[in-house]
């Protein structure tokens, strides 16, 4: 491909209970926030196409055709819209779309905006609607839910590799760390190790959710939304924004098996490492270059396993690079430096838009103080669907 | 009076499902087969055998769930990952309270109606 496509504009919700609200004010909302930032409120209608990610507002809200009605809501008409679902994966989705049909020479500029309003209905029945991405017959109809094979595959990664629970509770540790400083974030409370693991009352504060997983290794319910300004970087329309273009430097995905005791091997996240290797090679870079990550830790077993996936650390070592202080916002290789799923929030239909967000704003220098990473180049986001079953992987980059 | 209702019960099943042209098993169903890529008609199974999948399996993983969605009114349950001795594997629950990794189990076919909807039927591995 020979297009350039950067990022001109980005906008977010504070994410967290937006449940009074209607989704599509919300979506609106974030979106108008990216036509501020890029200095195109008044030409919004320069935007060639709008796609909106969602993953499941008829069940969440009973609201269907979302897309066209953002558009209407924000005054854009005629301007074409289309809606994106793809499970969790549904933002980075959108995203890769969205440069799709700019590098196809269809579009110059166009919208990306993920939203998501989950707590609008009870949380088992948001577990119900969030299990039903499982396989009908032989999963769902089990009881099975996306925390159950959480804790199925954190069992099997633990026992192979000697990770602890009190490793995981590192990784949430660090994590509610930089939400803490996030303005966007669900959970902006720190955690302490002594709270969720050492001390004698750490199993009350901390409880089990799907052992071994348990309240801090799982991500919060979360309503949100977050929007993206995609530019053909060669097209005459680059020139009306007024901040400097964040490209897209590559973008990889892949599927897996649906159900996952088809997998070989259950520990082996085949969808994230194919997408990872697609991701690298359009950007022509490999990990070692990678200076920051947005990793889909809905459990914060996946934000471990996704880290060797995609070649940040060897397998099975990523939990040690957490305990080393690796992975924090002067480490290494800092992960999640928006506190990640777990402290910032999982609004499913939002998220990947979310971390392309972040990577923008680490790649602009526009993160808050305490969790800009220190001259980033390249920041990489993995949006993950179902339990690993599709995949995108996105690298960013700084010119 | 004659309960109609009482007769023909079927014991609930899960099958498996096998491709005649090259013999590879499968559980669930596909619609092609991934080594011969003969195609299956869900309606007749034609060139297809099905059978049921019950008896001894190997525990992979196991979790114990204490968030349950809607319908499951208990406090918890416990489901796992299970290899049968054909080499098949499958998720369903665990009849048993103290799992083990490696553990030999018996998979069973039960009914569930804890969901809205037709009953389905269900695995628990004890």
């Amino acid at each position: 491909m020979t297009a350039r496509v950067g990022i001109v504009g980005i906008g977010h919700t504070r994410f967290g209970n937006s449940s009074a609200y209607d989704l599509v004010d919300v979506m609106a909302y974030a979106a108008t926030d990216a036509l501020v930032d890029a200095g195109i409120l008044d030409q919004r209608r320069e935007i060639d196409q709008v796609f909106v990610a969602n993953m499941a507002s008829g069940l969440f809200c009973h609201q269907t055709s979302i897309a066209s009605a953002m558009v209407s809501k924000m005054d854009m008409e005629p301007t074409p819209a289309e809606l994106i679902e793809n499970g969790p994966a549904s933002g980075a989705s959108a995203v890769k779309v969205a440069y799709m049909a700019i590098a196809s020479g269809m579009v110059d500029v166009a919208m990306v905006v993920g939203g998501e309003i989950m707590r609008k209905v009870s949380g088992w029945e948001g577990t119900d609607v969030v299990a039903s991405m499982l396989h009908t017959e032989a999963e769902y109809n089990m009881g099975l839910t996306l925390p159950s094979f959480g804790g199925m595959f954190a069992r099997l990664y633990m026992e192979k590799y000697g990770c602890t629970e009190r490793d995981l509770a590192l990784v949430a540790v660090k994590d509610h760390d930089n939400g803490l400083l996030n303005k966007y974030a669900h959970v902006q409370g720190a955690c302490t190790i002594e709270a969720i693991a050492d001390n004698e009352t750490a199993g009350v504060v901390n409880n089990y959710i799907a052992e071994p997983l348990r309240i801090y290794s799982t991500c919060p319910v979360t309503d949100g939304a977050a929007a993206l300004i995609l530019v053909n970087m060669d097209s005459p329309k680059a020139a009306m924004f007024k901040k400097k273009a964040v490209r897209i430097a590559g973008f990889g995905s892949a599927t897996d098996t649906h159900c996952v005791h088809n997998r070989k091997d259950p520990l082996m996240l085949n969808a994230v490492r194919i997408a990872g290797e697609k991701a690298y090679k359009m950007a022509g870079v490999t990990p070692k270059d990678i200076s920051f990550a947005e990793l889909h830790d809905a459990f914060v077993i996946l934000e471990l396993a996704i880290s060797e996936e995609v070649g940040l650390f060897e397998r099975g070592k990523s939990f040690l690079a957490v305990r080393n202080g690796e992975t924090s916002i002067k480490g290494r290789i800092p992960i999640n430096t928006s506190g990640g799923l777990k402290s910032k929030g999982h609004p499913v239909g939002a998220t990947g838009v979310s971390q392309v967000v972040e990577l923008v704003r680490q790649l602009r220098g526009e993160a808050e103080e305490g969790r800009q990473v220190e001259n980033p180049k390249y920041g990489m986001s993995v949006n993950f669907g179902g339990f690993g079953n599709n995949v995108v992987a996105i690298i960013c980059a700084k010119d | 009076m004659i309960d109609f209702s009482m007769y023909d019960v079927k014991a609930p099943e899960i099958l498996g499902y096998k491709c005649l042209t090259c013999g590879t098993t499968y559980y669930p169903a596909p619609m092609i087969c991934r080594k011969c890529s003969s195609r299956r008609d869900p309606v007749t199974n034609k060139k297809w055998e099905t059978f049921p999948l019950t008896g001894p399996v190997t525990l992979l993983t196991w979790t114990r769930v204490w968030n349950l969605p809607e319908g499951y009114n208990v406090k918890y349950m416990l489901f796992g990952i299970v290899e049968f001795e054909n080499g098949l594997r499958a998720s369903g629950r665990l009849g048993i309270n103290n799992p083990n990794i490696g553990m030999k189990l018996t998979a069973r076919v039960e009914e569930s109606d804890e969901r809205p909807g037709k009953p389905v039927n269900i695995f628990v591995f004890e």
